[in-house]
């Protein structure tokens, strides 16, 4: 295992400084800055360069193999990593796997499955949507079945982000019809090679194959491919959208947006126009409110604190303000808006690419209007 | 400032709030306020008295000219309390009166038995104060002085320093008009009025301070009014159910909340900037971006509050109203969403330069 030092007992400025170096002297040439992932194929050489110095998984515990980082540790990595533009990895089993392996996984399955994460064998994808359970999550009819010690699986997963590059993912399955819908979900661990599985690539309206759709016709896995307790796998589900809702609340999307909605003004010519001014800045001002209020999520993150259902609050203002960004955008480009490809060549001057990479911002990871039926109930306190 | 200064403001934050319980009852009862609108000057100078008593109004004066040196994260957690219970009365103006004069404020301003107010603006709808000055006297108007209709003294703001004119001054005129939620805002008229005009340098600064502290002020005023709207909702019942129930309400009113929480970071942060040492370019921006968002706050909460009290919200019997009606009159003070946005658009190039 790699040795690392131990970056939680540096201070918060020798540690940006020293993931600002490592970014800088090991970031492959790749693209940065991208505004739609990036496949496999092409950020492989980034992940693999992770991984051989052990940042690949920065929050996993170091005897694990990962960096250890505290909460405002790990902050800072992300932080460095966005302000150089680092394309994101393939990062579900980093980020979203790795975790509940350590919290729900046996020993044998910590042993086997970790190590496969952390040097890039495998690549997972996560099956929680089917066409009939999106927002409604536990509605999920895809099942298992146990079967001569194997688990049958048959149904079908849908919006799987990035699943034509994983060789594993991971589900969510429908084990007990006889319950409370969420009393009888559980949940498996299926190789992407294993006979039954399909998967059919779905174009976004960015025309990219960003998603796809895992088609299960009696794909069969041992019985030991699950995670957690049999019928337990709402729990483990619901733990993984905790702290993510406070990253995708950061304000990093419309910042960025605003500097490209800067640029394609001067373009336009109407960068001094009072009319854009007048709009521009209630915009700014916007995305700097938006900063104090995520930074008040931070802060608790820092100091260890639960993250409550209030931060549904970041996500909708976040994902919405990033739309209202784009939609003067494509107003600024004038007749230009409905050009294919972007202007010069230069996709950060290409209205419609932010307009359509923010439409997804309001419905994945909770819709807006989830969102709000959520904070109603839980943080305004109001009847049902 | 060191970290022991952090607990230290907190705990003052603390003391000031429950002092503020003297104004602002806990239960929450409008009955002064209600008392208090519409007649005579417009605010209760035994208020007045309480700030003075309580030491509001030597909040900004700095320790060494007698006053209490307290920071803007204290100023703003009293403002959001009067805010809460709308609490009537120029005590903000008297507070900036006090950090403009420091040393210079009058005894009896200082101890409540007089009521000093400020007046610095030259025009409706810009934030100018260079103007009232012209050879060693006072001439011309100030705009929009709270508790003018009887104040006692005028802390008067000019380009060529700062004047204390007591209201009996010869060549001063004042004259007030009624505001929608009760009170009174004045217009003073100097034709030559004797005064010494004291430096200061620091009127830019009061002001922005002032800024905020409004933005506090309009962000206590929204919380309680979401407060009472949102307990409407939960026990008002139609079709059999609480209306609270209903999606498009529920959904309107965590618009309202994600407002206020944005608000309450935003002042909340800028505070601690202001206190803890924040640039020029920093501290106009931010002050303004705080008003804008306070007023815009104010001014969503209480129109969305009226219509989701139903035909009670259009009674003047409903406590809802005068939440509706104090914010009308105050969300374009300091500054309306308008002006705010322009200075704002001024600063984009400051910081294009920078």
């Amino acid at each position: 295992m790699i040795s690392l030092p131990d970056y939680n007992a540096m201070n918060d400025a020798d540690f940006r400084h020293t993931v600002r170096s490592f970014v800088e002297e090991n970031y492959p040439d790749i693209p940065r800055h991208a505004l739609s992932r990036l496949h496999w194929e092409e950020v492989k050489p980034w992940y693999l360069i992770l991984s051989k110095h052990g940042w690949i998984c920065p929050t996993w515990p170091r005897e694990h193999g990962g960096m250890g980082l505290t909460a405002g540790k790990h902050l800072i990595l992300i932080e460095e990593f966005e302000r150089y533009g680092c394309a994101r990895v393939n990062d579900i089993g980093p980020v979203m796997l790795g975790p509940l392996f350590l919290k729900y996984g046996t020993g044998a399955q910590k042993a086997f499955f970790l190590p496969k994460i952390l040097s890039g064998e495998h690549i997972w994808a996560q099956g929680y949507s089917e066409p009939g359970a999106g927002s409604d999550l536990a509605a999920v009819r895809c099942e298992a079945v146990l079967d001569g010690g194997e688990w049958v699986i048959n149904g079908q997963k849908t919006w799987t982000t990035l699943g034509m590059d994983a060789n594993w993912i991971f589900i969510l399955v429908r084990t007990d019809k006889t319950v409370r819908k969420q009393a009888g979900i559980s949940f498996l661990l299926v190789p992407m090679d294993a006979p039954g599985v399909t998967i059919r690539n779905i174009e976004n309206l960015e025309l990219e194959a960003e998603f796809c759709e895992v088609f299960f016709d009696d794909v069969r896995v041992p019985a030991d491919h699950i995670l957690g307790e049999i019928n337990q796998g709402w729990t483990a589900a619901k733990a993984l959208l905790g702290h993510e809702r406070v990253f995708i609340g950061a304000p990093r999307l419309s910042a960025s947006a605003m500097s490209r909605l800067k640029r394609i003004a001067l373009r336009a010519g109407v960068w001094d126009d009072p009319v854009f001014r007048d709009r521009y800045v209630a915009l700014h001002c916007d995305v700097l409110d938006l900063t104090d209020l995520f930074e008040i999520y931070v802060d608790k993150l820092r100091g260890g604190e639960d993250i409550g259902a209030d931060v549904a609050m970041l996500k909708i203002f976040q994902s919405e303000l990033y739309q209202r960004i784009s939609e003067l955008m494509m107003e600024v480009a004038e007749e230009d808006s409905g050009l294919r490809h972007p202007p010069e060549g230069d996709r950060q001057l290409h209205a419609a690419a932010t307009y359509l990479s923010a439409r997804p911002t309001t419905i994945f990871g909770g819709s807006t209007e989830i969102m709000r039926n959520v904070l109603a109930k839980a943080v305004l306190n109001l009847p049902s | 400032m060191s970290e022991p200064d952090t607990e230290d403001w907190q705990e003052n934050a603390r003391m000031i709030v429950d002092s503020a319980r003297a104004v602002v009852p806990a239960d929450g009862t409008l009955s002064r306020v209600r008392k208090a609108r519409f007649h005579g000057s417009g605010f209760d100078r035994e208020v007045m008295r309480q700030a003075a008593d309580l030491g509001w109004i030597l909040m900004r004066v700095e320790e060494d000219a007698g006053g209490l040196g307290l920071g803007m994260r204290e100023t703003c957690a009293l403002m959001e309390v009067l805010g809460g219970g709308l609490v009537p009365g120029p005590i903000l103006s008297s507070l900036m009166a006090a950090a403009l004069l420091q040393d210079a404020l009058p005894e009896a301003a200082l101890t409540g038995v007089a009521v000093i107010v400020t007046a610095w603006q030259d025009r409706i709808g810009a934030q100018d104060w260079c103007g009232g000055a012209s050879g060693g006297r006072l001439q011309g108007r100030k705009y929009n002085v709270p508790g003018a209709a009887d104040a006692d003294f005028f802390a008067v703001v000019t380009g060529d320093g700062v004047a204390v004119v007591p209201r009996g001054a010869e060549g001063l005129t004042v004259t007030s008009e009624e505001t929608l939620d009760g009170g009174r805002t004045g217009l003073l008229t100097f034709d030559g009025v004797e005064a010494e005009l004291l430096p200061c340098e620091r009127v830019e600064q009061v002001l922005q301070d002032a800024r905020l502290a409004h933005s506090a002020y309009l962000l206590g005023l929204s919380e309680r009014a979401l407060t009472i709207t949102l307990d409407y909702l939960r026990v008002r019942k139609q079709f059999d159910k609480p209306i609270g129930s209903f999606q498009s309400l529920q959904h309107r009113a965590t618009e309202m909340k994600i407002r206020l929480e944005l608000a309450r970071a935003a002042i909340s942060a800028t505070a601690r900037r202001f206190d803890t040492g924040a640039d020029e370019r920093t501290r106009s921006r931010d002050a303004a971006r705080c008003k804008l968002r306070a007023g815009k706050l104010a001014m969503l909460v209480a129109r969305e509050a009226v219509q989701m009290h139903g035909a009670m919200g259009i009674t003047d019997e409903a406590d809802i109203g005068l939440f509706v009606r104090k914010a009308m009159s105050e969300a374009n003070l300091f500054g309306g969403p308008r002006q705010q946005r322009a200075s704002l658009a001024a600063l984009l190039d400051q910081e294009d330069a920078a």
